[in-house]
């Protein structure tokens, strides 16, 4: 009892998720800047932001829904951090891994991207509703290629668990070759559901303010942004457990690899933000669904191939 | 003959009245005189349509004392600007607008209805521009007698000092002749 | 059923981040489209014709320098040679190549900026802080030969102000050889990049007839095939010495006026060269009066926006009887609510910015008035700069502790 609550709360949990993801957007903020030839912020600049945040006013528009309004952050924040307990970190299986695990923490991550359409739906403000709107539309076009891009390395191993894939690739290494069009697939549409460029229509400062966040403050909107910055963290752990299953014995060194790993995809995120303009709701439905999701499509059927040789 | 000449002598042809009137500044300007608007909007029309003057620069206000001057800038395609001039009395300013031939005159003549206070007949309905909002009546801040001495920015009221009647004009004079 | 109920109607400004200075677009959707676009302007104008009016000739020309902060110079030289031009002077012709190179760095900072801006609004800001970071070298050019980064007065009535040594003009040539290096990048990546170019072609659209009915001047009509530059067209100062190319687009859209734009850098350039190279000998100003004679003059220039015009009425006295500006700006804003109709409200920031919109210049000036200071001062640079750390100090704001990370280059 006593150990589940410290793995709830200090690690992998809560605190730890939150210590990670600042140091991720820090890390994020500071390769961007330095690819834009600027000197970027301080370490400390995330954390100091969020505290900022959290001292400041809150205010609640009159024409919003006051418990939905104010619920929707938290919601936001717990339904990542429970995604994160099932994602492997410092070896082959999660804390409480299980049989369709990875189908959970799918849909798990999804519950944040409704929370933005809810929150920017509730605002009343014309701004967040267009926020919202494109939210809901972009969901519809990236989570297709999103899902399948995830379930081919699944339908090679034969498991629905990310522990499970885990352990047949760590086994299986030159497997992870076959993958290569669904990681990159993954890689894009993941540009998706973490709102980044070319993909940050919702937010889009120059076009809707800021979307689906114009009139969240003070506190609730550094939850918002905490449970973004963590969504970040667990986007990276869930593409490092299913395409990079490089694993180790020690639980310390298993720790360093993820650390390893989950860098390597947060560069090569900022990377794609960095050397990319955002596109327009169109152009994004198109490119999902005519380049991404036939990609997916392609590589399930390579792996059921696969699958059927090895047979 | 230069361009600029055989354009004079087309429009001294079907407007014999304007003879001597029009100068030829230098290369690439011909001024006209201020024309009333009865005349005006014959030459415009014929000067846009037959001239061959498509392209509209700008219409500039001025203030000649007794009347209110309109000058629309137009161009050839020879790039040979042409300053073409209407006048109107200040009590009456009214004018037809150009917006329907040229329709990149519409923020130039709300110019003129707010800064000048020209009467634009046919002016598209639309927001004023440039004065700001709680702008007081009647107030026209580029005719000459205007003064931005007078105007109180807090209140956005024009107090003008009360104008002197001859009777304190004079009695001024004997003090000064007493000094 | 009305379509009205499917509509929505946001405005855009008079203060939004897209837009960093006041102007507002009044805008209704249908879902992403834009069905009406109402715009609005005019919130800062601040009178500058009026106060023109009242002031001599000399000041009023450091009025005009102050229209627009980006193409200040342009302006003033509109100013200058219309009033050259009313008292019959001939200015030196060295006089008229500082002019001359003056303008076209002027719009190679202009351009770099537009294209920093441009970036930023379809959301790519590596673009941006780079097209900017290539702006400060300009800015130093431009500091160095007019002793500010903007505003330069280096103008005067009847000349120049500031002569150019063989030295600046070593310095010159060998930031133009930064400049020309990182603007092949650019024209390279505006040319080529598939997500920029999917983004600017297609919107805001601006036929060739359109732009000569909405008068659009510049890089907004020279996109849609307009050969209208009046450096060509009307060659002033030493344009008539200096070979000009006119760079034109058939995109008629915002991907057309990218092109011209940084294709045109390139022309500044190898203009700036040929000037520097070829600059003859002289006096910098000649012996202007105080007086200028009654007569009217139209004066046009190139500014980096496009067609810059001057209406100049003398009365004999030192002071004009009238002063007309029209900025380029204001000649594209005609032309803004059919660019946008029919597009997606995604791309209604770059289209606005696409004409490189100058609130500045469209509200001209209005008089300011130190009513603190009844008496006029002259304060030089450092007593200014003394005067403005003490402001901010007495509201809690030190600057001089703040430490800067040093310059890598």
């Amino acid at each position: 009892m006593l150990m589940a609550l410290f793995n709830i709360v200090i690690f992998p949990g809560l605190l730890f998720l939150g210590i990670y993801a600042l140091f991720f957007a820090f890390l994020d903020r500071k390769l961007y800047a330095r690819l834009q030839n600027r000197v970027g912020p301080p370490w400390f600049q995330p954390l100091a932001d969020f505290c900022k945040l959290l001292g400041k006013e809150t205010i609640i528009p009159q024409g919003a829904d006051r418990r939905v309004f104010v619920s929707l952050p938290v919601f936001a924040l717990a339904a990542v951090t429970t995604a994160f307990i099932y994602v492997p970190i410092w070896s082959v299986n999660s804390l409480f891994p299980f049989e369709g695990d990875l189908i959970v923490v799918l849909y798990l991550l999804t519950i944040p991207t409704l929370c933005f359409f809810l929150g920017g739906w509730y605002s009343t403000s014309l701004y967040a509703t267009i926020g919202a709107v494109r939210a809901l539309t972009q969901l519809f076009s990236y989570e297709v290629p999103l899902f399948m891009a995830m379930l081919a390395p699944a339908i090679l191993a034969e498991t629905w668990s990310i522990s499970g894939i885990s352990a047949y690739y760590a086994e299986h290494p030159l497997y992870i070759l076959i993958n290569i069009p669904a990681f990159l697939v993954a890689m894009v549409a993941c540009q998706g559901k973490l709102e980044r460029v070319p993909f940050d229509l919702p937010e889009a400062e120059t076009e809707i303010v800021s979307g689906t966040f114009v009139e969240y403050s003070g506190r609730l909107f550094a939850i918002f942004k905490m449970a973004i910055d963590c969504e970040l963290v667990v986007v990276s752990a869930l593409i490092a457990a299913i395409f990079l299953p490089f694993h180790a014995a020690n639980p310390w060194l298993g720790f360093l690899y993820f650390i390893i790993k989950t860098v390597i995809i947060l560069i090569l995120l900022c990377l794609f933000r960095a050397s990319m303009a955002r596109v327009r709701i169109e152009q994004m439905l198109m490119f999902c669904w005519k380049i991404l999701t036939p990609l997916a499509i392609i590589q399930i059927i390579i792996n059921l191939l696969v699958r059927g040789a090895l047979a | 003959m230069s361009g600029e000449e055989k354009i004079v002598a087309q429009i001294l042809e079907r407007y014999p009245f304007l003879e001597g009137k029009i100068t030829i500044q230098r290369r690439q300007r011909i001024i006209m005189p201020p024309l009333s608007r009865e005349k005006f909007e014959d030459v415009f029309k014929y000067v846009v349509d037959e001239v061959g003057f498509h392209r509209f620069h700008l219409v500039i206000g001025v203030d000649d004392g007794e009347d209110l001057g309109f000058i629309y800038a137009l161009s050839n395609e020879e790039n040979i600007v042409l300053l073409l001039k209407q006048k109107a009395p200040k009590e009456l300013p009214y004018i037809k607008s150009v917006c329907s031939v040229f329709p990149n005159a519409l923020w130039h003549e709300r110019e003129l209805v707010d800064l000048f206070g020209a009467q634009v007949e046919d002016l598209p309905p639309g927001p004023t521009y440039p004065l700001p909002d709680g702008w007081p009546a009647g107030n026209y801040p580029m005719r000459k007698e205007w003064k931005v001495e007078y105007f109180d920015k807090e209140t956005m009221t024009y107090n003008p000092p009360a104008e002197k009647t001859p009777e304190t004009a004079s009695d001024d004079k004997a003090k000064e002749a007493a000094k | 059923m009305s379509d009205n109920s499917k509509r929505i109607t946001i405005p855009i400004g008079p203060q939004h981040p897209a837009l960093k200075e006041p102007g507002c677009f009044t805008i209704t959707l249908e879902g992403e489209k834009v069905v009406n676009a109402v715009v609005g302007v005019g919130y800062n104008h601040r009178g500058l014709e009026k106060a023109c009016e009242s002031r001599t000739y000399i000041q009023d020309l450091y009025i005009i320098e102050r229209v627009c902060g980006i193409c200040s110079h342009t302006h003033s030289t509109a100013f200058c040679q219309g009033v050259e031009e009313l008292v019959g002077v001939e200015i030196s012709p060295r006089a008229k190549f500082i002019r001359v190179i003056m303008a076209e760095l002027e719009r190679l900072h202009s351009h770099l900026l537009w294209l920093g801006v441009a970036a930023h609004e379809i959301g790519f800001d590596t673009l941006f802080m780079y097209s900017w970071r290539d702006r400060e070298l300009v800015l130093d050019m431009l500091a160095m030969l007019g002793g500010n980064r903007v505003n330069y007065g280096i103008n005067t009535l009847g000349g120049v102000r500031r002569d150019i040594t063989p030295e600046m003009k070593e310095l010159i040539h060998k930031t133009l050889n930064i400049v020309e290096e990182q603007n092949k990048y650019y024209i390279d990546l505006a040319l080529h990049e598939t997500t920029l170019a999917a983004r600017l072609s297609g919107i805001g659209k601006l036929s060739h007839e359109d732009a000569i009915k909405y008068g659009a001047v510049g890089p907004v009509a020279r996109a849609s095939m307009v050969k209208d530059d009046i450096r060509v067209s009307e060659p002033y100062a030493a344009y008539d010495q200096i070979p000009v190319k006119v760079v034109t687009d058939d995109h008629c859209d915002v991907f057309g006026r990218a092109v011209v734009r940084v294709l045109e850098i390139m022309e500044s350039i190898s203009m700036i060269r040929f000037a520097l190279d070829n600059m003859p000998d002289g006096d910098l100003a000649v012996k202007f009066p105080r007086k200028v004679p009654a007569g009217e003059v139209f004066s046009r220039t190139e500014a980096p926006r496009g067609e810059d015009t001057h209406y100049i009425r003398g009365n004999g006295t030192d002071k004009p009887d009238r002063v007309r500006v029209r900025a380029a700006s204001e000649a594209n804003w005609h032309g803004m609510q059919h660019m946008l109709e029919g597009d997606y409200l995604a791309d209604v920031p770059i289209i606005i910015a696409a004409i490189d919109p100058c609130y500045s210049c469209t509200d001209r000036a209005f008089i300011v008035k130190d009513l603190d200071h009844g008496d006029q001062r002259v304060w030089d640079w450092q007593s200014l700069k003394r005067y403005s750390v003490d402001w901010y100090k007495k509201r809690g704001f030190d600057a001089s502790k703040i430490k800067l990370a040093e310059r890598r280059i």
